[in-house]
């Protein structure tokens, strides 16, 4: 762009300007610099600038004696010379001479090239500005680094690529090699690449990959007849080799193409021999609780895809064994002739025990991983659900419950109480019929509040709380009721307590009031109550309607309870009996003799009530009242009276009487299932209008949380809806329903 | 040698250098101009020089030799003294208050209305300077230094006819009235514009 204007310099003729100065000065003094015969300095700023200042002189004389291109040209011509002459034979010398003194040299020589091409840029640098620019034209550095490529890299890179792959070999058995060397033939191959990582890839790493892949095909058969966990740990240290190979000395993107590569063939291929190895493999791992060897083996097929998916199976499959094996020593127990009642802690402690075990392996061992978490789950879900004896899991575990939580039962630590209903409530969760556990619960929940036999309030909280977390509020909602009655229940006893007072009833009396509906249905059996008693009543009767105007009062005798002073002889004893017994012992006092009809008449109550209470008088460990003829059973040709040679070491009795309500009703959960199933189905046409028949049961499948019923079963309630004209079979199609608004 | 002229140069930029470094630029005549680093990196041609000056500091054994810092002499044989003052002149000012970028094509004749106020005095020169400080910022390669003159010769001819042109640049007409018109044809298109 710039001419001579105002400059009247001599003009430099080309093979003046190239012979004296430029090769002269700058290339031939290069040149020897590299071959080792300069020592010192290389270039100065004044031989610097003096080489610069000709170049930029022979570039900016004017047309014909600008000679641009042809100091571009002889700049390439230089650099290939140089590499054909002296650097291509130098390395042809030495690829005989192995792998080490081959790259050596080429180290030596690219090190050499990039000095010589720095400088040569340095010099002609004034082209890159204008010349290189208008002509499109690569710029030096890049022209030199071509050069090299032609002349040197393409020539020798057979020759290097499998030295570097002899010297990788020998390191993974544990040679030392020149790593630094190796990582700077390495940085050639990638700078070879123009900008790309072209000829790194193909020229190094796609043979790399293939030669890893033999390498470790034969390790894995070296491998194989070891134990899995020894198998895993030279598994493990391989790849971590691997990786710390990429970090030494080559490129970071082949990292991942190179484990790949390695888990393929040392992980992948024997994934389900290494997992199924007898006496060694994940099953025997679990069984002998290696924590270890199963972290390191989740680690390692944790890499692999889907490499995880065997493993949770084999721990779903083994912890479902271990569950099995809990349930057939209860079934064990059971036909060896142990009592099968509703009470089994051994059971339910072993099932826990198993859980908790199981969870923490999930959560230490396997990272919490959502595919063991599955499979501990379905495990559960399967064994928790497997029932055997008369008596359900469901069952089995709220009696766990009830004796955590009543007094009398397991001697527990606040902690150990609340630690205990966690695991419970984590076993309910995988309860198909939770829905009876609830029921059953709630029953022996209302027992234990109503004997005033729950040892902690807030056990019962904390335990209703844990269930709601799980369930929601409508599944604890009746619970909540109960305990909220008992609390409400507390204030006004003591202010009907105050209204007792002012009347003279010679009984001590207070009421418990229920909320139907929060509460089991108990039976409550008409009975002739002392006129004591009843006094009583009616005093709470009114004082309660007075508070209360809207609410219906009724009785349940069964469930009251009574403190009793008996005097047999020159003793007198605190019986502790419920309020029937308290009336059959009333009709009793004075030492009357009365047979069973005469009884059942003056107290008007029914046979089948008053045989269970006089048993408890009678027949039981404290016989208070003398049957004739004595024998276990009530017969109503029996005949009574008071047992005036009673005695006992206690002052103060209980006397337990048989629950009148029987075993649990499991009609009452069957009668609440059809209507959750029928609210369901209401509710899902209601939105949805018309539906399929499958389609509307699947979605009532998923609507029910607390069990899973019988597809039959909601197919009836799904005719019961169309008989009560909720829901019509499409004209058109039977298996399509339609809602009736 | 000019004496005055240099001791200016270091009095009025000794302040303004942060990194503390001199070094001495040498005009075609032989004159020593010490500048602070920073001052001579405008050129990327000097720039590059510092730059392996690092790079071969182990090498660079004559440079070294007695430990002591010893100020680096550059010569620029193809900027006389009087030019390499103003270019020195030019790249302490850029320093304290960067030159603008010119917006292309030029949108006015008169260079105020291109740059600030000091650039566009600093190109008020006699033809024959601006063209010396065309080249020295070619040689040197400083660009803003490059941009700001070439933008000022291009102002010069912006606007004007051809024959206003030469006179502004002394030039005779050596077209025969064959070969303009023959150029005009091949520029036609430049006209229509």
């Amino acid at each position: 762009m710039a001419g001579n204007a105002g400059n009247n310099q001599r003009i430099i003729p080309l093979d003046e300007g190239w012979d004296d100065e430029i090769k002269a000065k700058a290339i031939d003094r290069l040149e020897g610099l590299l071959n080792g015969d300069l020592t010192g300095s290389i270039f100065g700023p004044k031989e610097y600038v003096q080489i610069y200042t000709t170049c930029y002189d022979m570039c900016t004389q004017r047309s014909p004696y600008n000679w641009s291109r042809e100091l571009y040209q002889r700049h390439g011509e230089t650099i290939e010379r140089y590499l054909t002459t002296n650097v291509l034979p130098a390395l042809r010398d030495k690829t005989s001479q192995g792998g080490t003194i081959l790259l050596s040299e080429l180290k030596h020589r690219w090190q050499n090239h990039q000095i010589m091409n720095k400088w040569l840029k340095k010099f002609f640098t004034y082209l890159d500005r204008y010349y290189v620019k208008h002509h499109s034209l690569p710029t030096l550095s890049e022209a030199g680094l071509r050069c090299f490529r032609t002349n040197v890299y393409d020539e020798i890179k057979g020759d290097t690529t499998s030295a570097i792959h002899g010297l990788i070999n020998e390191e993974r058995e544990g040679k030392i090699i020149d790593k630094s060397l190796v990582k700077s033939v390495v940085e050639l191959y990638e700078s070879m690449g123009m900008g790309t990582l072209d000829a790194y890839n193909t020229d190094l790493e796609e043979p790399l990959l293939t030669s890893t892949r033999e390498y470790y095909a034969k390790k894995r058969e070296d491998w194989i007849n070891d134990s899995t966990p020894d198998y895993l740990i030279k598994a493990e240290d391989a790849l971590d080799a691997e990786r710390k190979r990429v970090e030494d000395y080559l490129h970071t993107s082949s990292e991942a193409k190179i484990l790949k590569v390695v888990e393929e063939e040392i992980l992948e291929r024997v994934e389900m021999v290494l997992l199924e190895k007898e006496g060694s493999g994940c099953r025997a791992l679990l069984q002998n609780d290696k924590s270890e060897d199963l972290q390191r083996m989740y680690r390692l097929f944790g890499r692999l895809e889907n490499g995880l998916n065997p493993m949770a199976n084999i721990l779903q499959n083994f912890i479902t064994s271990m569950g099995e094996d809990i349930i057939n020593r209860r079934k064990a127990r059971l036909d060896s002739g142990e009592k099968d009642k509703n009470d089994d802690p051994k059971f339910v402690k072993s099932i826990m025990a198993l859980h908790e075990k199981y969870l923490g392996v999930v959560k230490d061992d396997f990272g919490g991983n959502s595919l063991f978490q599955k499979g501990l789950k379905d495990a559960f879900v399967e064994i928790v659900n497997k029932n055997v004896g008369q008596f359900t899991n469901a069952e089995l575990m709220s009696t766990f419950c009830d004796r955590i939580l009543k007094s009398g039962g397991e001697k527990l630590s606040e902690k150990e109480v609340d630690a205990n209903l966690e695991k419970i409530v984590q076993l309910f969760s995988y309860l198909t019929d939770k829905d009876m556990f609830a029921e059953i619960y709630r029953n022996q929940l209302a027992k234990r509040l109503l004997s005033q036999r729950s040892t902690s309030n807030d056990a019962e909280k904390s335990m209703i709380a844990k269930l709601k977390m799980q369930c929601g509020t409508q599944f604890t909602s009746k619970m909540e009721g109960m305990l909220n009655d008992l609390a409400v229940g507390a204030g006004q006893r003591s202010e009907f307590g105050n209204q007792l007072r002012t009347v003279d009833t010679k009984l001590d009396f207070s009421v418990q009031v229920l909320t139907t509906g929060f509460w089991p249905t108990y039976k409550s059996p008409a009975i002739a109550l002392t006129p004591q008693m009843s006094k009583c009543m009616d005093i709470f009767k009114d004082w309660h309607d007075q508070k209360h105007q809207k609410r219906k009062l009724g009785w349940v005798f069964s469930q009251g309870n009574a403190s009793v002073r008996g005097i047999f002889g020159k003793k007198s004893y605190d019986l502790q009996v419920a309020t029937l017994q308290a009336v059959a012992l009333d009709a009793m006092n004075g030492g009357a003799t009365m047979t069973f009809t005469e009884l059942a008449t003056k107290l008007n109550v029914e046979e089948n009530i008053l045989k269970p209470l006089m048993h408890s008088l009678s027949c039981g460990k404290y016989k208070v009242i003398k049957k004739t003829p004595a024998s276990n059973k009530i017969n109503t040709t029996d005949s009574f009276t008071a047992n005036e040679k009673f005695s006992s070491n206690m002052r103060k009795i209980r006397i337990p009487m048989a629950s009148l309500d029987g075993q649990l009703n499991t009609k009452r959960v069957e009668e609440d299932r059809t209507i959750a199933i029928e609210a369901a189905i209401v509710r899902i046409m209601k939105a949805r209008k018309t539906l399929q028949h499958q389609q509307l049961l699947s979605e009532v499948l998923a609507q029910l949380n607390f069990f899973s019923p019988n597809p039959r079963l909601v197919k009836k309630r799904i005719e019961a809806l169309i008989e009560r004209e909720y829901l019509e079979r499409s004209a058109d199609n039977t298996q399509v329903y339609n809602y009736l608004a | 040698m000019d004496v005055e002229d240099s001791k200016e140069t270091a009095a009025s930029t000794a302040d303004t250098s942060s990194s503390g470094v001199t070094i001495q630029l040498i005009s075609k005549e032989g004159d020593k101009f010490p500048v602070p680093i920073t001052v001579s990196n405008m050129s990327e041609l000097v720039k590059s020089m510092m730059d392996d000056k690092d790079d071969d500091d182990d090498d660079d054994d004559d440079e070294d030799d007695d430990g002591k810092e010893k100020i680096t002499e550059i010569p620029l044989p193809n900027v006389k003294s009087e030019v390499l003052k103003k270019v020195i002149e030019f790249c302490e000012h850029h320093l304290a208050e960067p030159m603008t970028e010119i917006e292309k094509p030029l949108k006015s004749q008169n260079m105020a209305d291109v740059v600030q106020k000091w650039y566009a005095d600093f190109v008020d020169l006699e033809q024959v300077l601006l063209f010396e400080l065309i080249l020295a910022a070619n040689y040197m390669d400083i660009k803003p230094l490059l941009d700001l003159t070439c933008a000022t010769v291009a102002s010069m001819i912006k606007g004007k006819t051809p024959d206003e042109i030469r006179a502004t640049f002394n030039i005779t007409n050596d077209f025969s009235p064959e070969e303009e018109a023959q150029v005009r044809e091949e520029n036609k298109w430049c006209e229509e514009a």
